[in-house]
């Protein structure tokens, strides 16, 4: 099947949220080496301990191998080009309201449409912008304060908070879990804390934007969720990039930690330039993300849109330790154009009765790779242990590709596993349904796409799935088969 | 006599290779050089393989399989009869320890255009014959253990149809091991070739007389010329102390059909690669498979079903029967081409666990490149549902039976696949008696 005219017309839209914002940077040259590792915790103003945890995590780095076995292609990255280290200029009298912001700041963020100001009042929501690496604007402290529950930037939580930081960073992913993650844990920038004291439910939804700038600075996010027993929290990350040159790396890490009863909701959408035609220019991202369900009756649900980068290399998962504890994972994928993306979940069951659920849907369109990779692990403890894995992908063009590749390893006889998995394309009969009813192809193509999409979208916060819809027929609408 | 663990297959490549069949042909010679120098060149597979990311060849390496050189000619047709399968008429072709041997061998009559013959004396009577056919489907693919049946290939069936040729009763070939005093390993190879519209039925079967720990590496090398039909049975039943490998090549041109179905029943370590290939549009393939562990087994099978051709169809149905130590590993991998557009594929593996120490690993893969296309794949892992065995034992069904019969019928899926009735009452009765000795809760 070829796409029509349409499709190509979408799938060559420039990129709609591609500006960059001239804001002075104070950056470090690029290059890695021990003295780029202590210059960004001297920076940061780093207490001993850190310094010295990413300085081991440094050393283990070196003795790593880039991994190969994903199912993406690109150039090799040369990490001493890389600059690991940018803040906003003037830190030192950071800004203690949205008026003390850097107006560029505040321009960028509504170029981005993005009301900060108006949320307070309109979403309810407190946003901890992250504006290059490091956080300016963080809103709703007072409220969420009351409440006890600690959200700040994970610079602020090593100086405030040195205690929770020592105990719980990199007890989910160590520095040795992998290349990325190994080098996250020496350079991290910044990033997200979030603490939720026993008992309580987070008055309301946590978001974190992110904004790639300066130019050729790699991003490396560190976000952090500990909550206590009986407490829930929904945490919502979002992001959009300026177009640029360079590939960018961006490796973050992300720990959730939930305790006896507690409850985390991680939420995504990613929307990171995906690169020119060619594919060149894109964002590479390379993250780890992690849950683990400490305690019994925990529960960890990640939630993922991923439209953007131009390689995305991917695997929430969940370490059901507790027993009776629940994970879930709920993914749309889009690639498109050259776009290729990596991306599952590992479910390691190790608790009695562990429940785990596991949603993805890949759409593939134009040259777009895609690669649904899974693991579900039920150990010879997990009595009772259950998992229903759904992956489904769609083909738009005949020029993409849509791979599967799920790993079930099953240890105990009570345990029971499901794995389904289908290949289609939007087939001439259900368009021919829509058209015959008068609509459009464009609206046709679009409504069986969103109802491709529903069982996940449904997972969203509703903000999110309103903007999810909207990436998602942005991407692809036109995109008739 | 032990050889050196360390030393990976080099024991296996033992032996004067100037013994082998058809050692004064240069073009052999060369495949079988070309096989040694990429064993030697490679390591040992270690978990950190994707082909062997589950299976250990510790076991293997340890016993220091050899070549077999002396051939066993002392069995006579009464020490046969009691694997004969009644009611069951076929052309025979019986190999003891990887070698023909004539003597337990009943061709019978054979039509026209029809060709049964030993490699071994092919390669002497009509080289040219093997030449055309031999290593053409295993070719590049090959896996570390087919390179290691090319390197000391000796003997083996080779079955050749001309066009329209239809055989009426099916080939059966039985493959008889022999424990020897050293750990020795059986390196059968066999080709079948099927021209335009031929049709056959081949049924093999793996058995052996008591013995020590012995090794049999079959590679099977299939051609299925167009609209050619082959219905491919085989019956992996050798002793508990055995290792069993196969490796089977299927190449297929358009409009042809390959009905496989496996069943792995016996050793105590079995690895089965399957790679079929279409050449035409319109072929189909079907895979089916039933594999039963217990303690101190395991089953592994691999699955490489290529679409590279559009208009193919495959299915892929595999079930296994786990209980006491017994562990499987199920790798299937369907793959799509860019411009294989129809493609019709859809992978199903299901097991039973029955055991708290029992193991699955279980990993089915697509790789889809064509949007125009209907491919599925679908796993399940469980256990015996408490209602259906509480339905039984209501009915005064002791628990045991129930269990069984369960069993059986979650296993007859695949048995009904056989195409005679005398074999699939044999293959009931050997699963039957499997599972009535295995500890089934």
């Amino acid at each position: 099947m070829t796409p029509t005219p349409a499709v190509e017309d979408i799938v060559r839209s420039d990129y709609e949220h591609g500006f960059t914002t001239e804001i002075e940077s104070d950056t470090l040259p690029p290059g890695l080496d021990e003295q780029v590792v202590r210059a960004i915790s001297r920076r940061k103003g780093e207490p001993e301990f850190m310094t010295e945890w990413r300085l081991k995590a440094y050393r283990r780095w070196l003795t790593m191998q880039e991994p190969a076995w994903a199912s993406v292609h690109y150039p090799r990255i040369d990490f001493q080009s890389i600059s690991y280290y940018s803040a906003p200029k003037r830190p030192e009298d950071g800004p203690k309201s949205l008026d003390e912001v850097d107006p560029a700041l505040l321009e960028t963020y509504e170029k981005l449409g993005i009301p900060i100001e108006e949320q307070k009042a309109l979403a309810g929501i407190a946003v901890d912008a992250v504006f290059d690496s490091v956080s300016v604007a963080t809103t709703f402290r007072e409220t969420l304060a009351e409440a006890g529950v600690i959200f700040c930037s994970i610079s602020e939580a090593v100086q405030e908070h040195p205690d929770l930081v020592r105990a719980y960073l990199g007890s989910v992913v160590p520095h040795t879990d992998n290349f990325y993650a190994g080098l996250n844990s020496a350079v991290f920038s910044d990033g997200t804390f979030v603490y939720v004291p026993k008992g309580v439910r987070c008055p309301m939804e946590l978001s974190t934007y992110f904004r790639i700038n300066a130019r050729n600075t790699g991003q490396f996010e560190r976000t952090l969720i500990i909550a206590e027993p009986g407490s829930y929290v929904s945490y919502l990350e979002g992001c959009t990039a300026p177009q640029r040159d360079e590939n960018q790396l961006h490796a973050a890490v992300v720990e959730l930690i939930a305790l006896e009863d507690a409850e985390i909701k991680y939420s995504t959408v990613q929307n990171w330039y995906p690169g020119d035609e060619e594919g060149r220019g894109g964002i590479y991202n390379f993250v780890t993300k992690r849950g683990d369900c400490r305690g019994a009756r925990s529960k960890i649900s990640w939630t993922q849109v991923e439209t953007g980068s131009a390689i995305t290399w991917k695997y929430p998962s969940c370490i059901l330790r507790g027993d009776d504890s629940i994970g879930e994972f709920y993914s749309v994928a889009v690639t498109k154009g050259r776009q290729q993306a990596d991306t599952g979940t590992k479910m390691i069951h190790l608790g009695k009765n562990t429940r785990s659920t596991i949603v993805s849907k890949g759409i593939s369109a134009g040259q777009g790779r895609q690669t649904y990779r899974g693991l579900v692990r039920i150990s010879q403890r997990a009595e009772g242990a259950r998992n229903h894995t759904q992956c489904d992908s769609l083909l738009i063009g005949d020029r993409c590709s849509a791979n599967t590749f799920p790993y079930i390893e099953v240890k105990h006889p009570s345990a029971k596993m499901e794995h389904e998995a289908t290949t289609s394309k939007i087939s001439d009969d259900q368009l021919f349904y829509c058209r015959a009813r008068g609509l459009t192809e464009e609206d046709a193509v679009s409504m069986i796409v969103n109802g491709f999409c529903k069982e996940v979208f449904n997972e969203l916060p509703m903000e999110f799935a309103v903007e999810a819809q909207k990436l998602l027929s942005i991407s692809l609408e036109g995109a008739v088969g | 006599m032990r050889v050196e663990t360390t030393k990976g297959f080099e024991s296996w490549l033992r032996g004067e290779p100037g013994q082998l069949a058809g050692s004064g042909l240069e073009w052999l010679e060369s495949q079988r050089r070309t096989a040694r120098d990429r064993l030697r060149g490679q390591g040992v597979p270690s978990s950190k393989q994707e082909a062997w990311r589950y299976t250990s060849l510790k076991g293997l390496l340890e016993q220091g399989f050899a070549p077999i050189e002396e051939v066993v000619d002392t069995l006579q047709p009464s020490d046969l009869e009691r694997f004969l399968i009644p009611g069951l008429e076929t052309h025979r072709v019986v190999l003891v320890n990887g070698r023909y041997a004539p003597a337990l061998s009943a061709l019978g009559e054979l039509p026209k255009g029809a060709r049964l013959s030993a490699l071994n004396a092919l390669l002497e009577s009509d080289p040219e014959v093997v030449r055309a056919r031999l290593n053409q489907v295993a070719g590049a693919k090959q896996s570390l253990f087919s390179a290691l049946n090319t390197a000391g290939l000796d003997d083996g069936l080779v079955v050749i149809l001309d066009a329209g040729v239809r055989l009426e009763h099916p080939i059966e070939l039985i493959h008889l091991s022999i424990g020897m005093d050293e750990p020795r390993v059986a390196q059968p190879r066999h080709l079948l070739v099927l021209e335009a519209g031929a049709q056959a039925t081949l049924i093999e079967r793996y058995l052996s007389l008591e013995g020590a720990a012995y090794c049999t590496n079959a590679v099977l090398e299939l051609s299925l010329g167009r609209d050619a039909s082959l219905q491919h049975e085989r019956i992996q039943l050798e002793s508990t102390n055995a290792f069993h490998v196969t490796g089977l090549y299927l190449s297929q041109d358009s409009g042809s059909r390959y009905q496989g179905v496996n069943l792995g029943l016996g050793a105590s370590w079995a690895r089965t690669d399957l790679v079929t290939g279409f050449r035409g549009e319109q072929a189909e393939c079907g895979l089916q498979g039933l594999y039963l562990a217990g303690d101190r087994q395991l089953m592994d099978y691999h699955l490489d079903v290529d679409h590279s051709l559009p208009q193919c169809s495959s299915r892929e149905n595999f079930k296994g029967i786990l209980y006491g130590k017994g562990r499987a590993v199920f790798d299937g991998r369907v793959y799509v081409a860019k411009d294989a557009q129809k493609t019709d594929a859809a992978m199903s593996n299901r097991n039973l666990m029955l055991s708290e120490r029992a193991e699955i690993d279980t990993k089915p893969q697509l790789e889809i490149n064509a949007d125009d296309v209907k491919c599925s794949h679908g796993t399940t892992v469980g256990q015996i549902e408490p209602e259906m065995l509480f339905y039984l034992r209501s009915r005064g069904i002791s628990e045991s039976l129930a269990r069984r019969m369960l069993c059986l019928g979650f296993a007859g899926e695949i048995i009904q696949a056989l195409s005679t009735e005398s074999l699939r009452d044999h293959v009931t009765e050997q699963v039957g008696q499997r599972l009535e000795s295995a500890p089934l809760n």
